[in-house]
């Protein structure tokens, strides 16, 4: 757990990189990161499937993230676009193309709608983060 | 007050480095609209889509003024964005006057892209970690390390010859399939789907998907869509470029059958 959680961080902070995230923000772009594949993986060892583990999980790193932008007083983008990329559903899309080429048609149908469903979790998953009143991070981050 | 010129090109040339480097529609229009009323305009319109900004200020008046932006699709550069925030808020303090607002400006417009060389090494490590957190071994995620560097280096390549991305991702992902079965012909013992897997991550329209939800859900339906669209086509497009690299293989007699 201890090495999937640096693994993601040092995966986040490289992409931070290609981004051009300003230095300042590496540590915290990359923390982001890493907390939100964590927390997907916790969320799937409690048992949830992995559609309601990438809505749980995109739900708290949008939070993460707000709460970050509130903290560093930087755009929000910053922050959640560079740590989305580790829920991102590319295992499926590959899945997916592949069962299409072999000629599975359950499993193309299972993969492909699960892609789908889960790129729906992810937007449900932001939606609900931005629903949150931005007071509360003010509120949150003026008591730290 | 004559200056309602250079103070509406102001605020739009900020917006326009905004959207370009991958802003969403709300920041955008909400640092038009601060901006504008920092400096005392307080009759205007603005309307911003995914490429393009249209606004004008003091239409009844003499010096009424009115621009037209056209904002092709541009590299995301969070940096520009967040320096731009920053002059936002010094502006919007009233800390810092036109004359100082476009000097600064013009500094956040030439901040620049990370060297080729650093990029390339970064997508290689970020590809190698995604391959081991998502199953891959050691030995995978070293190629998944090469695959990154390589992808990088043509995509910077391709980039500069001006191909569209939709091309980059189809024939990035092709690239990407056939590495991973040639190594996999080689005898090699390596997991081919998890090399795929990780190093495929950097042309997945993550950000496109963010900015389209963040858009659909201010309310800005036509924006969101367009980048919804992107987001579709590229997620399309590297299915085609993993489909067709394996139907090729699988037409060809020999080499080791896929699990």
């Amino acid at each position: 757990m201890i090495l999937q959680f640096i693994l993601a961080m040092i995966a986040t902070s490289s992409f931070a990189v290609l981004f051009c995230v300003p230095k300042k923000q590496f540590l915290f772009s990359s923390l982001t990161g890493a907390l939100g594949w964590i927390s997907y993986l916790i969320f799937c060892k409690l048992g949830c499937g992995i559609v309601t583990a990438s809505l749980l999980a995109t739900f708290f790193l949008t939070i993460i993230s707000r709460f970050f932008a509130a903290l560093r007083k930087n755009p929000v983008t910053l922050y959640l676009v560079t740590g989305i990329f580790t829920l991102v559903p590319g295992a499926g899309i590959y899945y997916a193309s592949y069962y299409f080429i072999i000629g599975d048609m359950a499993s193309f149908a299972a993969k492909g709608t699960e892609t789908f469903k889960i790129a729906g979790a992810i937007t449900i998953g932001i939606i609900f983060g931005f629903s949150i009143p931005q007071k509360l991070f003010h509120a949150l981050t003026a008591s730290c | 007050m004559s200056n309602t010129k250079e103070i509406l090109s102001l605020s739009v040339e900020i917006g326009d480095v905004l959207l370009r480097s991958g802003g969403e529609i709300y920041r955008v229009e909400d640092t038009i609209l601060h901006i504008l009323n920092a400096f005392g305009i307080h009759d205007y319109d603005v309307y911003v889509l995914s490429n393009g900004i249209f606004a004008s200020a003091n239409e009844d008046r003499e010096d009424a003024c009115s621009i037209i932006r056209h904002v092709p699709l541009g590299d995301v550069h969070l940096g520009k964005i967040a320096a731009i925030n920053q002059l936002s808020r010094e502006i919007c303090a009233h800390e810092c006057d036109v004359q100082e607002a476009w000097a600064r400006l013009d500094a956040c417009k030439n901040l620049p892209f990370q060297k080729p060389l650093i990029q390339k090494i970064c997508c290689g490590i970020g590809c190698a970690c995604f391959c081991s957190i998502f199953g891959g071994k050691p030995l995978d995620a070293f190629f998944a390390l090469l695959l990154g560097f390589f992808l990088q280096h043509m995509r910077l390549t391709q980039r500069v010859r001006g191909a569209s991305n939709f091309f980059i991702d189809i024939i990035g992902s092709a690239f990407l399939t056939a590495s991973s079965l040639i190594l996999l012909n080689m005898r090699l013992p390596v997991l081919q789907d998890k090399i795929v897997i990780g190093s495929i991550v950097p042309l997945l329209p993550g950000i496109a998907l963010t900015t389209s939800i963040r858009d659909l859900f201010n309310g800005d339906y036509l924006s969101g869509a367009i980048h919804l669209l992107d987001a579709l086509l590229t997620a399309m497009c590297i299915a085609i470029g993993v489909g067709t690299v394996m139907i090729l293989y699988r037409n060809i007699p020999g080499g080791v059958p896929l699990p």
